[in-house]
């Protein structure tokens, strides 16, 4: 059991203030999920930017615990130096923070293999809506003790909790690092990469199909290409390599293209992911991925996942939600940024909303944080 | 927790019968008693009566009836539980071992729907017609079930590659307490919202019961290879250990005896060909693809003999690697021959802490004059410190109670904590205090709240009740609403 740090008490004041004055907070780390969009009625910021920095770091335990605000780009230098990584790369500026990471589960195409967010966290520090400060977790990579409150706070958008510190599970990087681009063409060229990594013998850590566009933006290809990224020792990449050659023509390309897939879209677009089975998701892609381009945007699938991420140009509403009305009905869609306008007419299927209410009540019960920027309910 | 409604044992057992019919419904003591305990030896405790629905809409007229009549329930698997979450004190067993129907697999996803009394072999033995498994392995597979694999969030040997339970469940049918049944999770794309089949998995059936589990199976590995390396000294091992980790590979599995449990294992039916002289073993596997498989192999005997070992051996084909894992997978029948209770104790460290801990756990033992034998999960810092003893000596089982205690509160003060896969249940109950703030156990107590408000799902267990309602008192104003 430890003391509450300085830090987190003064989180833990401004929050039952803005309690007990009746107002509510928006909590903000490095600001880069501001522009998601969500309306969100709160005037005043709660701000830990200023969270910032390596709580401790033991390499030969492949465990950080880093303050929320700290940058994904620092762990990752600090971890690097080790030969080491937090073997996530979600969308967006390196300059984002792990709180925010965490707090939204948002996860790239790493996670075809390594999971996502709330596979890695294994504890975390927060505030709750009424201020109470709680140590979910710990720092060990297998914890079964109490309820998880760790993975209840994951992927919650702050709206239980404002998450001040984390602790996450990192893995030693492989010996041996190699990247291949593959053109796909043809109609059923989400098919065919499905059906080849369902099989492959040799996993790759990453397997993402970009469409036509998005494979010009960031020069890898010129169709609907596929990106495969093997880890692992010399031999074992090479024969990985080679099975991917029953693909189609693979190319080698420079690990800097993963960087920027995880920049290529402006903060303006509008982001939906649509997901379902793997074997079924694979089937929408062409649809998808023809309309993204075709709106000017881009499209990208996890296929091992079963998630289609479509960006469209969020400037022009009309179009963006004509197309997302277009979307398979019976798929999962999820909105991970719109402009503003559009939040109010576009509603996720948020199962179990009784349940999550009854959630919301017990750590937020006067919907101080972040009121409104996540489902929930009322 | 809740007032019971008035309502006597007879007319309770009568009104179950009516659902379940009437030879599943037990209530002589006689007939309870298999029921009085379950993996944790040293506790009884006595069921008021005993239900076994064999549907799920039996099952939901049962939670609904007991909703009904407020009755407190403690939800049952095969019973190997080691912590005692699986007791009923006092109040209605339901017991889940006949709904044990694999509902579908669906190769193309490499899915499977379970019910929740389906055993945890069963279902790889299913799969296996598919090249694929389930991969968490509790050394208890051959007997226990998926729906206490998910109430526990159960480990198992092979969890250091691939993961424990709750990194392979999809989505979770779940009847809570009330008798509602929800959906946990989403069975066909991305979960949304609040994970609360997060929060469901390792709830030690506080939250409900799970009326079918969807889990994602893992391919068959192309090549598999164990090998076994003994050590000097416990310290030569565990330095091994961490060296491997750093390297880069991830073996599927990392697995140390000490030489109490290689000898009790040598001594024993499941004799796997151990040197008996060693004073610590690893068992290390590594499966995948076949490429690179040598040069793995190769690097991790290169830092075992670094870091000291004698000896390393490695198997390739199946009989002879069952062989080397069935010594690792009985060991606790092994000690069985030793002593008439054995208690599994279950606690996690930094990995980097392992020497000294298990140093510190050796002086224990020393010191308390019992036997303490080490069989782990090295590669998770996931220690199983065993103690044989005779639960019927009062003197014995105290030195005991005291040894363990102790090593509790050692691998707190190591940075670590109590269970890493067995849970809290009853026996870890008195450490909670020392490793949770009050407001994290408020936090706790407030969540069970949200899933059983009234707290009749497997009352007692998990989370320190006097500690709850002394908190819950402090924390909300006289006369506030909860």
């Amino acid at each position: 059991m430890e003391t509450v740090q300085p830090h987190t008490a003064a989180v833990a004041e401004r929050i039952r203030a803005a309690n007990a004055a009746g107002g509510s907070l928006r909590i903000v780390g490095r600001g880069h999920w501001l522009a998601a969009g969500a309306p969100c009625p709160a005037p005043a910021r709660l701000d830990l930017a200023h969270l910032e920095g390596i709580v401790e770091y033991r390499p030969g335990d492949l465990t950080l615990t880093a303050l929320a605000g700290t940058t994904l780009a620092e762990i990752g230098r600090a971890t690097e130096r080790e030969g080491q990584w937090l073997a996530l790369d979600p969308a967006g500026s390196p300059d984002g923070s792990i709180g925010a990471t965490v707090a939204t589960a948002s996860s790239g195409p790493l996670a075809s293999s390594f999971g996502t967010p709330r596979d890695h966290v294994l504890g975390c520090e927060l505030v709750t809506g009424t201020g109470s400060v709680v140590r979910a977790g710990g720092r060990v990579v297998k914890n079964v003790a109490g309820f998880d409150l760790t993975r209840l706070n994951t992927g919650a958008w702050g709206t239980l909790g404002a998450i001040t510190e984390v602790t996450v599970r990192l893995r030693a990087r492989p010996a041996v690092e190699r990247s291949v681009a593959i053109p796909l063409a043809g109609d059923d060229a989400a098919e065919r990469a499905w059906d080849w990594l369902r099989h492959a013998v040799a996993m790759p850590m990453a397997a993402e199909l970009l469409s036509a566009s998005l494979a010009r933006r960031l020069a890898v290809g010129d169709g609907d290409t596929l990106l495969l990224r093997f880890g692992g020792n010399a031999a074992f990449v090479r024969a990985a390599t080679d099975g991917a050659l029953a693909l189609g023509r693979a190319q080698e390309i420079e690990a800097a293209a993963w960087a920027a897939l995880r920049v290529a879209e402006p903060e303006s677009a509008a982001v939906v992911r649509v997901s379902a089975l793997p074997s079924r998701a694979a089937g929408f892609w062409r649809a998808l991925s023809a309309s993204a381009d075709a709106a000017g945007g881009f499209a990208h699938a996890t296929l091992t996942r079963g998630v289609i991420r479509c960006v469209l140009p969020g400037a022009d509403t009309a179009r963006v939600s004509g197309i997302v009305g277009s979307f398979p009905a019976s798929a999962t869609r999820i909105f991970e940024r719109l402009p503003a306008p559009l939040w109010s007419e576009m509603s996720s299927s948020a199962a179990n909303h009784e349940l999550s209410a009854r959630v919301r009540r017990a750590f937020d019960p006067a919907r101080t944080l972040n009121p409104d920027i996540f489902g929930g309910g009322t | 927790m809740s007032r019971r409604a008035d309502v006597d044992h007879a007319t309770l057992a009568a009104r179950l019968a009516a659902i379940a019919g009437e030879l599943r419904v037990l209530v002589r003591a006689g007939e309870l008693r298999s029921y009085e305990s379950d993996g944790l030896p040293g506790y009884h405790k006595h069921p008021a009566i005993a239900v076994f629905p064999g549907t799920r809409k039996e099952t939901v007229a049962v939670v609904r009836l007991l909703a009904e009549l407020q009755q407190p329930f403690v939800a049952r698997g095969a019973g190997t539980g080691l912590s005692g979450g699986a007791l009923a004190d006092d109040v209605v067993l339901v017991g889940l071992h006949r709904l044990k129907e694999i509902i579908s697999i669906d190769a193309d996803d490499a899915r499977a729907v379970v019910e929740p009394g389906v055993v945890n072999a069963t279902l790889t033995r299913a799969a296996s017609a598919y090249g694929l498994h389930y991969a968490p392995d509790p050394s208890s597979q051959t007997a226990c079930t998926i729906g206490g694999n998910v109430a526990e969030n159960a480990g198992g040997p092979h969890c250091l590659k691939y993961g424990v339970t709750l990194n392979h469940v999809i989505a979770c049918t779940v009847l809570l307490p009330s008798g509602d049944v929800i959906t946990l999770g989403n069975a066909d794309g991305e979960p949304e919202g609040y994970d609360l089949l997060g929060a469901f998995i390792g709830s030690e059936g506080c939250f409900g019961i799970a009326l079918d589990v969807t889990v994602q199976l893992s391919r068959d590995p192309q090549a598999v290879r164990t090998l076994l390396a003994d050590f000097p000294s416990v310290d030569a091992a565990a330095r091994a250990v961490s060296a491997i980790i750093a390297s880069g590979i991830v073996p599927a599995a990392l697995e140390m005896m000490d030489a109490a449990t290689i000898q009790a294992v040598e001594a024993s039916i499941y004799a796997a060909g151990y040197p008996t002289d060693a004073a610590a073993i690893l068992l290390i596997e590594l499966d995948g693809a076949a490429a690179g498989m040598d040069d793995d192999a190769a690097r991790v005997e290169e830092l075992c003999r670094q870091a000291g070992a004698r000896h390393v051996r490695s198997a390739t084909d199946p009989a002879a690697r069952a062989r080397l894992w069935q010594g690792r997978k009985k060991a606790f029948g092994a000690m069985g021959r030793i002593s008439s209770h054995l208690v599994v104790q279950d606690a996690v460290v930094p990995r980097t802490q392992l020497p000294a801990i298990l140093a510190e756990i050796a002086g224990i033992g020393r010191r308390h004059g019992v036997s303490i034998c080490n069989v782990f999960h090295a590669g998770d810092g996931n220690l199983h410190p065993n103690i044989g003893y005779n639960a019927d000596d009062p003197d014995e089982s105290r030195r005991v109670h005291e040894a363990m205690s102790e090593i509790m509160t050692s691998c707190i003060g190591a940075g670590g904590t109590i269970t890493g896969e067995h849970g809290v249940g009853l026996d870890k109950l008195p450490y909670m205090e020392a490793l949770f703030s009050p407001a994290t156990l408020t936090a706790m107590c407030d969540l069970r709240e949200v899933f059983d408000p009234e707290r009749r799902s497997n009352p007692g267990k998990v989370v320190p009740v006097h500690a709850c309602r002394e908190w819950h008192g402090a924390a909300r104003a006289p006369g506030a609403p909860r």
